[in-house]
Formats: C-alpha cells, structure tokens, sequence
C-alpha cells in the first residue's frame, strides 16, 4: 500500500498545461462519487442533526434547541435501552468471537473438505438476517415449533416455553439468532489470519516439544491477537447498529425486553412518530458508534508497522 | 502416537459435524416445512422427513400471493443498485489512484466512518428527503440507498486493485495515443476484473438481503421486495408456515446460488480488507 503510494509521478505530467488536464480529467472521475455520497450520506446526516433540534409535526417543525435530547435523556425508556443494547452488543460479539475463533481453529486443521465446509458454515451469513429471523421465529414457535420438541424429547424442558413471550428469554432468543448469523464472518476472518501465520514457527514449537495448548498459547495467539483486537471493534460496531432480526423477531418486545437502541429509534420514528425525538436518539447512537470506529480506524492505520503489508 | 492422532483427528470431526448440523438445521427445517402439506406441519411430533412431500406450497404463494412479483422487485432493485453502485466506484478508485495519489488516504478514511454510521439514523432523513422527491414506493429510491452503502466499501476495495495495477501499463497506453478514457476502459478495467466481479457481487448481496430500508420506503404492496415481503407474512392472522417457509426457500436461494459458484472472490474481498489493513 506504501509503496504504491510512493511511486514517482511520471515526468510527462509533471509539465505545466499538461498536468492541469490531467487534474482535471481526474476530477471527472472522482467526482460522481464525491457528489453521489454528499446527496446521500452527508445531507442526510446534516438533515438529522437538524431535525434532532426541532420539534416535528407533519410538515411544519420549530427549533426547540436541545429541548428533545434533554426529554430523551430524562426519558427512562433510553437508558433501559441503552442497557439492552449493552447486554445484546457484548454477549453476541463474545460468543461470534469465542466459537468463531474455535471453529476456524479446528477448519483449519482438517486435510480435506475444508473449502466445502467452509462453503456450508457461511450459509447463516450470506442469507437476509430478515429471512434468517423468519425461519427462527418458526423454529422457536411455542406449540409446534422444533426446538421445543427437540428439548421436551431431551429432557430439557417439561412444557412448552413462549420463547419471545417473556423479557428474559426473548433476549437470549435473539441473541442466539444473531450469534448464529455472526459466527461465519469472525470465522472467516480467522482463517484468513491463520493462514498467514508460518509454519517454520510451528515447526519450531513441534521441536520444543509444546504441546496443543502451548502450540496455541505461543505461537497462534501472539500472531492472531491484533486481528481478533481488529475483529471484536469492526463486530462491536456492526451489532450496536443492527436493526432486521430483532425488527421481525419481536420489534422490540415484549415490554420493551429486546428494545436495544436502533429499536428504539425505528420505533420512536416510525410507530410514535417523534421524529424529533427519534433523531436524537440517533445522534446518541452515533456517538456510540464513532467512538468504536474511531477506535477501529486507529488500529488499522495503514502507517502501523503490522499493517503496512 | 498415530493412535492419539487417529483420536484427536476424530474428535476433531465430531465437533466440526456437529457444529455443521447446528448451523445448517435451520436451513434444513425451511426446506422440509415448505415441502409439507398444510396439515403436516402442525403434527405432533413433527416429521423430520415426510412421504408427502410437494410442491404446493409453492405453487400456492406464486398463484394466490405476489411472491413473483417480490422477487421481480428485489431483482430489479438489486441489479440497478449493482450497476450504479460498480460503474460509480470504478471511475473513483481509478481516478483517486491515477490522478490523486496523495488524496486517496484521506478519503479512503472518510469512506470508512461513513460505512459505519447506523442506518437507521440516516433513515429518518432519507425518508422525508425522498417523500418531499415524491420517490417513496419506487425502485430508484432504494437503489440509490442500497448503493450508498455499497460505495464506501467497493472504493476501497477497487483502489487496494487499481493499485497493483502498475503504472507503467497505462503510460505505455498513453504512448500509443489512447486518451484517458480508453486507458481506463480497454487496458486498466479488464485487469482489475477480480476486483470488479467481488464488488459486484458484495452489492448484489447486501441490495438483495436489505430489509429497513425497503420496509420504510415502500408503503405499497406491490413495491416490496422479497425480504419485507417475506417478513411481513409472520403478521398475518394465521400464519401458514408451509407457505411461509417456501417463500423464505425462494428469498434465500438466488444469494446462495450465487454465493456458491462466485464464493472465492467474495472471501478474498471481504477478508483482505481486514487482514492486511
């Protein structure tokens, strides 16, 4: 990437008129996108911030100064909330993280099939989380769902349980989903890892007579420890934000038990129709957000010595 | 020691099937519930293969609901998004690492936050900006969102692409009188094809797979694309599951299709990324 940069500009743009073309043919090319992502992205985002001063009612909106931010944050609902999102956020991206790293561990070490495993693990991932919702709310349908079936034949239950009828287990039950949906891409990205870790530096442990754990204690874990730091951010910022599975499973319910943050926004917008409201509630998240992308991006500047291949 | 191996070898497929059958039964109950008779399903114990297994279901959500023309929407929505989506990033990468070396860092940095803003912020704005454009319940209005999202992700991976690409090929096309245009169309775009057939794909999958954005731009039934139309089915009265389950089979397959003949390309493009920074 550096040294991509570094390459001398060719001595023929170099010349007065010649390199003004060039610069402006260059912008033609930039440009679209530039333009595009303003409309799209920047306005919008102004548009919240704006909207996020002001009281909205149908058309007519009248600033109200941080009136709606002061509700919000006084407002029980956001800090229960917020503590959902909490509770969601870290059990998921801890469970993606564990399983995900145990389950590259042992793909890595099969001989064979492992491109068509690896084919078959991902399917969680690549299909709709709002589609992959919809089949869990099937499967975890009190009467006639499979899962109750499969834990009255094991034992594990007496009757069937209402799994997204009560606060406690509706959270477990999204959470589970959304573990079952994340693990593929941390898996991925381990594996990537992995590879690149090499051999001679197991081969020296082999020598030393390490067994499994320290094989993986001294060589796999110093080598994989920046990337699962890299995964857990990227991971932690995708959950915070995520609205489909928790939208189609419960929107929110019941008694608000799965409302984390970006619930509670659609929520606050689009059923009570406090777009005011709603977009400070946005801002809070983005708050959020950025701090955890800020984070992200520091530790994968490409001038890091690790990163600069 | 060839018999600990031959152990811990073994132990190591059990774990990896179950963790397969863990992740793959949902899929598989989709499968076996949308092939069921409405009866079927609600047996008790339900059945894990059936004789009676059909097609019906099928046929019934394309006759009685308008499951076809969902996934007439969704593709029309996901291919527009992709062209837009690749053309726009194409022309960008190439221009920022051609003509703007220096520029290319900062920028990719912007790109980067704007990836990871929350969606459901910019909804609020995006939909009364496109209700005031009266766009609401048209296919424009979601290929410009889904290929907004697309963007920040497809720059960054074409100029990563553009990158490898020396210099000096497109110097030697200046040389035989080719104007920046044609460089960039005949000699640089075909060389970066892998990079260009993984962003393609990476939009297509994340326009196809959307599901806010659709739920609150189209009001109209007729407007929804598959994963709304899909989701929107678990709040009827009575739930037909066989039915439900089928019209989620025809959401998911094209993706896994896809996904399977293309899945190199896309692992590459989504792992390179991280791992090198």
């Amino acid at each position: 990437m550096v040294d991509a940069i570094a390459l001398p500009v060719p001595r023929v743009a170099r010349t007065g008129p010649l390199n003004r073309r060039r610069r402006h043919a260059g912008l033609l090319f930039v440009a679209p996108v530039f333009v595009f992502l303003c409309v799209v992205i920047v306005f919008p985002l102004g548009h919240a911030f704006w909207t996020s001063l002001h009281r909205v009612r149908g058309l007519s909106s009248t600033f109200v100064g941080f009136d709606n931010y002061a509700r919000v944050l006084g407002d029980e609902a956001f800090w229960h909330s917020l503590g959902t999102s909490v509770v969601f956020t870290s059990s998921c991206v801890a469970l993606h993280m564990v399983l995900g790293l145990g389950l590259a561990l042992i793909l890595h070490q099969l001989t064979f099939a492992r491109t068509a495993l690896r084919i078959l693990f991902l399917t969680p991932w690549m299909v709709a989380p709002a589609v992959g919702a919809t089949i869990w709310l099937w499967l975890l349908e009190p009467q006639f769902g499979v899962v109750n079936y499969l834990l009255r034949a094991a034992g594990a239950i007496d009757g069937p349980v209402a799994w997204l009828g009560e606060p406690g287990t509706a959270l477990a039950s999204v959470i589970a989903v959304d573990v079952w949906r994340g693990i593929p891409f941390v898996m991925l990205l381990m594996l990537a890892g992995l590879k690149t870790i090499p051999a001679e530096q197991y081969e020296a442990a082999a020598m030393d007579g390490a067994n499994a754990w320290q094989r993986f204690r001294f060589v796999t874990w110093p080598n994989l420890r920046y990337l699962v730091v890299v995964a857990s951010t990227l991971d932690i910022i995708n959950t915070i934000r995520h609205y489909d599975i928790i939208g189609v499973m419960t929107q929110g319910g019941p008694a608000g038990g799965t409302e984390v943050l970006p619930v509670l926004l659609y929520n606050t917008a689009f059923r009570a129709n406090r777009f005011g409201d709603a977009a400070a509630i946005g801002v809070a998240l983005l708050v959020l957000v950025l701090a955890f992308a800020i984070l992200y991006v520091r530790l994968t500047r490409p001038d890091r010595p690790e990163t600069a291949a | 020691m060839t018999r600990i191996s031959a152990l811990s070898n073994t132990l190591l497929w059990v774990t990896t099937l179950v963790a397969l059958a863990v992740t793959i039964f949902p899929f598989y109950w989709m499968l076996n519930t949308s092939l069921k008779p409405p009866v079927e399903v609600f047996a008790s114990p339900p059945t894990f293969v059936s004789a009676h297994w059909s097609l019906g279901a099928y046929e019934t959500i394309f006759r009685t609901r308008p499951v076809g023309r969902y996934f007439v929407n969704s593709v029309i929505v996901a291919v527009g998004a992709t062209a837009l989506s690749v053309s726009l990033s194409a022309l960008c990468a190439y221009g920022l690492t051609r003509f703007f070396p220096r520029g290319a860092t900062p920028f990719v940095m912007f790109l980067l936050f704007t990836k990871m803003l929350p969606e459901t912020l910019l909804i609020i704005p995006y939909f009364r900006l496109m209700s005031d454009l009266g766009l609401l319940n048209t296919y424009l209005a979601l290929i410009i969102a889904y290929s907004s999202f697309a963007l920040p992700f497809s720059v960054w991976m074409l100029i990563g692409f553009f990158r490898s690409i020396p210099r000096e090929i497109d110097e030697a096309a200046t040389m035989d009188g080719a104007s920046i245009l044609q460089t960039f169309r005949k000699v640089v775009l075909p060389l970066a094809r892998p990079g260009l057939v993984a962003v393609a794909l990476f939009t297509f999958l994340i326009a196809w797979n959307s599901y806010v954005w659709a739920l609150v731009l189209t009001t109209d039934s007729s407007m929804f694309v598959m994963s709304v139309g899909v989701a929107n089915m678990v709040g009827e009265y009575r739930v037909q599951w066989n039915e439900l389950m089928a019209a989620a089979v025809v959401a998911a397959l094209p993706v896994m299709v896809l996904y399977a003949f293309l899945e190199r390309h896309l692992v590459d493009a989504i792992t390179a990324g991280a791992v090198k920074g």
